[in-house]
């Protein structure tokens, strides 16, 4: 079921804004629905999203937790406190005992702020930031490191690097502070820019409708960075089932420029194979890059995103 | 193919037109997308396989080109020629006589001929004229050598069966004199060939008889008479029902009806082929004005109009004629006998004021006129004097009977060839009245007309000075005479035969008559000269009662309608006084007379077994009347020369018709409207499918999809 609650209705933006919510946050974007599923989240997730955001988590170091990885041989130096005592007994010889490493991860939301998000019903980039506020919180939650940075024009902006699940309107305030860019947009300079600002391996998650005729490229890049990439595709209803009709001229948002197109269904038919196509290149491309792509609709409920569509697509454990 | 109006085809002109709006057109509404960016690469893949997808999207733009063109086409009229079957000229002839509404072909005859008439007027030559004749009781020229065949086909459609006894003799007549106008002409002649007359005059031109009708089971009533009884109490109604089949008729019944209720049903015993039963129902009620025989039961016959019959139960009332005369036994006697009226005498020296001359229906002066004469009807006989009646010129000896005329009524039955007068007076005709029987050197010896608004009559001999009043012919004329002088019984009540005119009397004081038919119209009947006794009532065509009803100006007062039992003659030694009259002396008029304004009744009946007989007759003996094809019109048979042969351009010299192309054979064009039409109305479907195609395709997708 359509969770009313993701539409900014005008009722929504007439609201006065909650007491406890910072200036800084958007009341339009995450108003009182949103903030109610944040806190049932919450109350979920104690159970199904254990684990939060999985991907790099695990690293290959070694080294403290209570996570046991492996033996070696002690070496002079070693920490005595992590020798096996019941095997120096038993065996009388010295093991060092090896734990998994927990890494601090940090997971980047890279929100394409570029104008064609605006468009939509709701909004693209709408969607995009209370996605990426959910699944933030998740990460938040989970004692992970959280990044959001907007993509428009040739820059990315990235926000400060969040941590601990009392920062939650502080990533609210950050993805407030996206606004979607005027002109034009450059997807795969932008990404570049954001991808120079990343350290170390992590997680990115790409919120896009990748109407870039370059955005291939973009995918390739940011998997080629080495953090793992999850590319949740969005597109609104109108993108995907078009209800036009009749001789048009469609112009372009970030371009103005214009298109001549005489719609019948037969062209419809068309547009709708194109579009299919094009979305099983995203997909084919990321399999082979070992990304994740996620082809969403932006008037999917944001309970069913988080509780279902991410988790049969394995980006939430 | 050839076109009637080669220049509605500037209307491709607008083929252009249609390409230039096309060019002009697409003004396209903006709409903003995310992104042109999948847009693009669909549209140049279009554009890619450029000349089937651009065929496909102006599919619309050749669909409305095509209509154009055909339309203009259309409007073109375009045709194909054949050899016309008919002549130039054709005069059809439709046979409206009852026979025609037999229904043993559906619906009736006259349906099915008038069918059979426009599939024959299909051969007609291009600017081929039409005329066509209703033949009924008389020849009816319905439309007069129009070609269009439209007029024709409206005219003959409002064509009706009249339920009179036909005459085709006549309408072939006139329709040989239409067809003379031409010198190609061809009589058309749609009937069932069940004709009371046979026609036998020669005709010059062809005739074609297109024969309708099939069956000849009909049983007719063909009397209807009432009759008083011999107890004076009720009365008796003679009914005689015809079988004309050649079968006999089982389970036949009459049925009488008196004003609308049901008197009497009596089966009739099985009706022979070709022969008459009678039927005598006695004790008919004397209430019943109006007494209606049906033909019912039994297997029904192929024609309905002759199982109806109606008849007037005439009136009770009697008329009163006073005669004023030195006594004349002949004319007593013959008065008496005549039914329903009372005779009162008086000398002419005690003619007065009291003998209440107002009383009278009917007064006969013999030998003597009155210095003023009275309101009622007046019969002068032997005038002695020139009075207001008529100029007395002289006396005539021995004068002999001029030519009487056969339609004259009061002359009905009477022969008055072996007649012969001793003396007469000698009398010029007045301008008020008509001869009826002529004497010599134009002096009548026996006239009738209207008279200040009596009813007048002069008898210019005393019977007695004639051998007249030892023949038979005597009480039949004066029956005649005083009928038509008293007139006042109204209307005629023998059956009115139909279409026959009807002479209707119109009281003193009514402005008009008002008639209704018996389907409930009604006619206006208004006097041609103001004060006259009566009007004459032509719309007779339909079968059953007509009633007319005076109207007046002003309400008649009733007390003037007739004496008051106090004024009446009872007290006056008018009538007792007369010694001479043997019969009425004694009696007393103390019935009041018939209110004048009293609504009078007729009726209409067929009665014509020749008629009702509705057997086919020979076509070819009406066809053996024409000319044959390639004969030539035998000289002199025609009467009237055509134009041609005058040398005078008449009329009917017409461009294209007959009279000029004798030499080419004439074509018929058939003109291809109709698959034009159709293809018209093919293309716009395929347009509207073509527009819609998208709705249709959902449509089909949601079908398939809820079967699925």
């Amino acid at each position: 079921m359509r969770d009313q609650t993701l539409e900014t209705t005008p009722a929504a933006t007439g609201r006065e804004r909650p007491a406890f919510l910072p200036t800084d946050v958007d009341p339009t974007v995450f108003d009182e629905g949103f903030l109610r599923q944040l806190e049932r989240l919450q109350v979920l997730m104690k159970a199904p999203v254990r684990g939060g955001l999985k991907g790099g988590r695990r690293s290959v170091k070694r080294g403290q937790s209570v996570e046991f990885a492996d033996f070696r041989d002690y070496a002079l130096g070693d920490d005595l406190r992590l020798l096996d005592w019941n095997v120096l007994a038993r065996l009388e010889k010295l093991f060092i005992k090896l734990y998994v490493e927990e890494e601090d991860v940090t997971i980047h939301f890279l929100l394409d702020a570029s104008a064609s998000m605006g468009i939509g019903t709701p909004s693209k980039l709408l969607f995009a930031k209370r996605a990426a506020a959910a699944l933030g919180y998740i990460g938040l939650a989970s004692e992970d490191r959280i990044a959001v940075t907007g993509l428009a024009g040739r820059a990315g902006r990235r926000q400060v690097a969040l941590r601990g699940s009392g920062r939650v309107f502080r990533l609210l305030a950050a993805l407030s502070g996206i606004q979607a860019a005027d002109g034009q947009t450059d997807l795969v300079a932008a990404v570049r820019h954001a991808g120079a600002q990343l350290k170390g391996r992590g997680v990115i998650v790409l919120l896009s409708d990748l109407l870039d005729p370059a955005a291939d490229k973009v995918i390739r890049e940011l998997a080629a960075t080495g953090s793992e990439l999850i590319v949740l595709h969005l597109l609104s209803p109108e993108e995907l089932d078009p209800q036009i009709e009749g001789d048009l001229r469609l112009v372009d948002s970030e371009t103005g420029d214009g298109v001549d197109v005489t719609i019948d269904l037969a062209t419809l038919d068309d547009y709708k194979r194109r579009l299919e196509a094009w979305r099983e290149g995203f997909a084919d491309l990321a399999a082979k890059r070992r990304a994740t792509y996620v082809a969403l609709s932006t008037d999917m409920p944001l309970a069913e995103l988080v509780f279902a569509e991410l988790r049969r697509r394995r980006v939430l454990g | 193919m050839p076109f009637l109006a080669p220049l509605a085809l500037l209307g491709l002109l607008l083929v252009p037109a249609v390409l230039a709006m096309y060019l002009l057109k697409l003004r396209r509404d903006p709409h903003v997308v995310p992104s042109t960016l999948l847009w693009q690469r669909l549209v140049a893949d279009v554009e890619a396989n450029a000349p089937w997808q651009r065929l496909r999207r102006s599919l619309l733009l050749l669909l409305q080109l095509l209509l154009v063109v055909l339309l203009a086409l259309l409007a073109a009229r375009p045709f194909l020629e054949r050899p016309a079957g008919l002549a130039g000229d054709v005069v059809v002839v439709l046979d409206t006589s009852a026979s025609m509404a037999a229904t043993d072909v559906g619906p009736n005859r006259l349906q099915v001929a008038k069918e059979r008439i426009y599939e024959a007027l299909r051969d007609l030559p291009s600017n081929g004229r039409v005329s066509v004749i209703a033949a009924g009781r008389t020849a009816r020229v319905v439309v007069n050598g129009t070609t269009d065949l439209g007029r024709v086909r409206a005219a003959i459609d409002g064509v009706a069966v009249s339920a009179a006894t036909g005459d085709l003799a006549d309408a072939l007549n006139l329709a040989n004199a239409l067809a003379a106008r031409s010198g190609s002409a061809e009589i058309l002649v749609a009937t069932d060939a069940a004709l009371a007359s046979k026609p036998t005059a020669r005709l010059d031109h062809p005739v074609r008889v297109l024969q309708v009708g099939r069956a000849r089971n009909n049983q007719a009533i063909i009397a209807l008479a009432v009759r008083p009884s011999s107890s004076g109490v009720t009365r008796s109604v003679f009914v005689s029902v015809a079988n004309l089949d050649i079968e006999a008729a089982e389970g036949r019944r009459i049925e009488l009806y008196g004003d609308g209720i049901l008197l009497e049903a009596r089966d009739l015993q099985t009706l022979d082929p070709q022969t008459r039963t009678e039927v005598i129902v006695d004790d008919v009620p004397l209430g019943a004005s109006v007494i209606e025989a049906r033909l019912t039961g039994g297997s029904p016959d192929a024609l309905e109009l002759d199982d109806r019959a109606w008849a007037i139960v005439p009136p009770d009332r009697l008329r009163r004629i006073l005669l004023v005369s030195d006594g004349d036994p002949y004319l007593e006697t013959a008065l008496t006998y005549l039914p329903s009226t009372e005779l009162y005498g008086v000398k002419p020296a005690d003619f007065g004021p009291a003998t209440h001359p107002e009383l009278f229906d009917l007064i006969i002066f013999e030998g003597f006129v009155p210095q003023e004469l009275p309101a009622a009807a007046v019969l002068a006989i032997a005038p002695p004097e020139s009075s207001p009646l008529g100029e007395v010129v002289g006396t005539l000896t021995d004068p002999g009977i001029g030519s009487l005329s056969p339609d004259e009524p009061i002359l009905r039955y009477v022969d008055l060839s072996t007649t012969h007068i001793g003396r007469a007076s000698k009398l010029v005709l007045p301008a008020w009245a008509r001869t009826v029987i002529p004497g010599p050197q134009s002096s009548p010896l026996l006239y009738v007309g209207e008279l200040e608004g009596r009813r007048a009559g002069v008898l210019s001999f005393l019977p007695r000075d004639s051998d007249l009043p030892l023949q038979v012919a005597f009480p039949i004329l004066m029956a005649n005479l005083t009928g038509e002088l008293l007139g006042g019984s109204a209307a005629p009540t023998a059956a009115v035969v139909p279409g026959d005119p009807v002479t209707l009397p119109l009281p003193a004081g009514a402005t008009k008559l008002v008639v209704t038919r018996p389907d409930g119209s009604s006619v206006d009947l208004a006097p041609a000269t103001p004060g006259a006794g009566s009007v004459v009532f032509s719309l007779t065509e339909e079968l059953g009662v007509y009633t007319a009803t005076p109207v007046f100006a002003s309400p008649v007062p009733t007390a003037s309608a007739g004496p008051t039992a106090s004024t009446g003659p009872t007290a006056s030694a008018g009538p007792t006084a007369s010694p001479s009259p043997a019969t009425g002396a004694s009696a007393t008029p103390t019935q009041a007379p018939l209110d004048p304004a009293a609504p009078v009744r007729f009726a209409v009946d067929l009665f014509d077994p020749a008629e009702s007989n509705i057997a086919l007759g020979s076509a070819a003996e009406i066809e053996a009347l024409g000319r044959r094809p390639g004969q030539s019109p035998s000289p002199g048979a025609s009467p009237t020369p055509t134009p041609e042969a005058t040398g005078v351009p008449g009329p009917s010299a017409s461009p294209g018709s007959g009279g000029a192309g004798v030499d080419t054979p004439p074509v018929t064009r058939d003109e291809l409207w109709i698959p034009v039409v159709l293809l018209v109305l093919a293309v716009l479907l395929v347009e509207w499918l073509v527009y819609h195609r998208d709705a249709v395709t959902r449509l089909w997708r949601s079908a398939r999809g809820a079967r699925a």
